[in-house]
């Protein structure tokens, strides 16, 4: 039995409609992960997506392509707090899966041990402990996307540089386990990977999902989810066109047994609210790892555009001060506007491409935001770090730079406000000095969570331990917006182990 | 070269951003003219509307960085690189945000052109073909 994809629809065409026994909105880690596990076990279902289906003959090279074809927004979203972060995510079928690194990361014993503890989530009805559940999923994970390490000949310079510089500092770091089957090194995980290297859920699941008789909608934003009373029996909305962005037919999928949102964090707790869902503690909890980089100059030709854009990591900060450090390498196309100055003397400043490296640290930041409906029913995200997580911001700014110095760089280029453009290797300590003040840092928002958090407790929590919607039926949440607190390690492993264990929850009833 | 206005402001700022240099092609040789119709038709209104006011701003502030009363397109072009360069580095927020709203459009047109990319040993990037699966 084969399944159907139905692309953008005209206006003027009629309406669309269908019926399943699930409907999945969002095609990501958590909406794949979970319509692949419900498609296995011969239930019908649709995925909707709001993204076109784009694949890898499909993807853009340049960063301007990635930003038009796969990004959210055109990557301009933006959470606002005392300063204005971006937020990266993409919008395609995949998800975030396509324009991310894979980075592979097993959840830590103590993120469930605080779940337990603070949220009360530690057994999910007489299945055992949710530990010990997504910990099997995440091996049957590994497995099944063909998660390995970075291969030597894929590293590229910069990678080596930065293992070069941990081990000399003598702090315990890890070239990266990744869901990347043979990397090319081709340094394109931003634009989607083009050599079919990385395991994206446009690759592997959705196809899967067709074959098992499944329908993917794309080009398909869902307005609102519908219900009969407390139960959700379906979505509607229109189709977009990719490009364009002029809206087309409607359409409305009817779900017999269940709507699982998995929209993406900022778009599922905005989704649910306009569909008129009441819950005390909707869109809140909303929580990241912010991060930035640290560019460290070599004498050598580092050519950081090579290798595997992110290969290299370091959990030795998780505890204290509470960060991950990483590689990240970013195209001259961003270089070039993430650099501060004009004229010639930023053209000076581009010069020296070759010889950069950007390392890059994410902070466990227990800041706590909100995401909420804004005009025109766009997400609108608040968030800040206080001054605890300011300053592990800092400090990590300065390991980057140290292990920089570590591995050989002769200067660094630490990107804040009020510190010079250039500090030399025995200059780094002013970067402790740097200002508390998030405006003077350039930093984005990589890893969201909450905004629908898992919990006992109504007026703190959105959804059980298994994703279902306090108070209504057939309603579940399936990505990282159940997540209640920041993990400090990639996500995406967890996303997917919690959706399968969310999709055994359903099948079970 | 653009003949509305608003792009020719727009276009003007990049430029001064983006200069010809003795080791660099500048983003005056690298096709601006058509990029920048091609990005005002594809972007969001929203993004657009930030460029034109960053380009506003930084046309307006001379008086403020090289303490000239004219607008930065009437500038000398040493007088220009100076301004472009202060206003670039700018500690104050709102400058510096407005300043990478403009930059950053810009520097995607400067950074994807083959002469420039082979200036820093990279192979020309492909066409984004912006295709996608219709059925």
């Amino acid at each position: 039995m084969s399944g159907a994809h139905v692309a953008y629809r005209d206006r003027g065409e009629p309406t669309f409609e269908g019926e399943a026994d699930y409907v999945v909105v969002g095609s990501g880690a958590g909406g794949a992960a979970l319509a692949s596990w419900l498609a296995r076990a011969g239930a019908s279902l649709f995925v909707v997506e709001a993204g076109a289906w784009r694949d890898p003959e499909d993807y853009p090279s340049s960063a301007y392509g990635s930003m038009r074809d796969l990004m959210d927004d055109w990557g301009a979203q933006l959470a606002m707090g005392r300063a204005f972060w971006p937020i990266v995510q993409a919008r395609t079928v995949g998800g975030t899966t396509v324009i991310n690194s894979a980075i592979c990361v097993r959840t830590p014993a103590d993120v469930f041990d605080r779940w337990e503890k603070e949220f009360g989530i530690g057994r999910t009805g007489g299945k055992g402990r949710l530990a010990d559940r997504v910990w099997r999923h995440q091996d049957e994970l590994e497995r099944e996307l063909s998660v390995e390490e970075v291969p030597p000949d894929a590293r590229g310079r910069s990678n080596v540089l930065a293992m070069k510089g941990a081990t000399a500092l003598g702090y315990d770091s890890h070239y990266m386990r990744r869901y990347v089957k043979g990397c090319a090194g081709s340094g394109q995980c931003l634009q989607g990977c083009k050599m079919l290297r990385k395991q994206s859920a446009n690759v592997v699941w959705m196809p899967e999902i067709l074959e098992r008789g499944g329908t993917v909608l794309s080009c398909a934003p869902v307005r609102r989810v519908l219900f009969d009373g407390r139960r959700a029996i379906g979505v509607e909305g229109r189709f977009e066109h990719p490009s364009s962005h002029r809206l087309g037919a409607s359409f409305r999928v009817r779900a017999k047994k269940a709507v699982v949102v998995a929209a993406s964090v900022t778009h599922t707790a905005v989704l649910l609210a306009k569909s008129g869902v009441k819950s005390k503690a909707l869109g809140r909890f909303f929580r990241a790892h912010p991060g930035t980089g640290v560019f460290g100059v070599y004498d050598e030709y580092v050519d950081q555009n090579t290798g595997a854009t992110q290969g290299w990591a370091s959990t030795a900060f998780r505890d204290e001060p509470g960060l991950k450090l990483e590689t990240l390498h970013i195209p001259l196309d961003l270089v070039a506007s993430r650099f501060s100055g004009g004229g010639t003397v930023l053209m000076e400043r581009l010069a020296r491409y070759r010889h950069l490296a950007m390392w890059c640290h994410s902070v466990r930041a227990e800041s706590v935001g909100t995401v909420r409906p804004g005009l025109f029913g766009k997400p609108v995200v608040r968030y800040g770090l206080d001054e605890a997580d300011m300053r592990k911001f800092r400090e990590g700014m300065y390991l980057v730079a140290k292990t920089h110095v570590a591995a050989g760089a002769k200067r660094v280029l630490p990107g804040i406000s009020g510190l010079p453009f250039e500090l030399g290797a025995d200059e780094i300590e002013r970067i402790r000095e740097g200002p508390l003040d998030p405006r003077a840092y350039i930093a984005i928002l990589s890893h969201l969570f909450g905004g629908a958090v898992m919990g006992t407790s109504p007026d703190r929590s959105v959804t059980d331990g298994s994703g279902r919607v306090l108070g209504y039926e057939g309603l579940v949440v399936a990505d990282a917006s159940v997540i209640p607190s920041v993990l400090g390690v990639n996500p995406q492993h967890t996303i997917m182990a919690l959706a399968r264990c969310f999709a055994e929850d359903l099948l079970e009833g | 070269m653009p003949r509305a206005p608003m792009l020719w402001l727009v276009r003007s700022a990049m430029v001064a951003f983006y200069p010809r240099t003795a080791a660099l092609p500048g983003l005056v040789d690298t096709g601006i003219d058509a990029y920048l119709r091609q990005f005002r038709s594809e972007t969001t209104a929203l993004m657009w509307l930030g460029v034109v006011l960053a380009s506003l701003l930084y046309h307006l502030t001379p008086l403020f960085t090289v303490f000239v009363p004219l607008p930065a397109f009437l500038l000398p072009a040493s007088l220009r690189d100076r301004h472009t360069a202060r206003i670039g580095d700018s500690n104050l927020y709102l400058v510096k945000q407005a300043m990478l709203v403009l930059k950053l459009p810009a520097a995607l047109c400067w950074a994807k052109d083959p002469e420039v990319r082979r200036r820093f040993a990279m192979a020309p990037y492909p066409p984004d073909p912006g295709t996608w699966r219709t059925s």
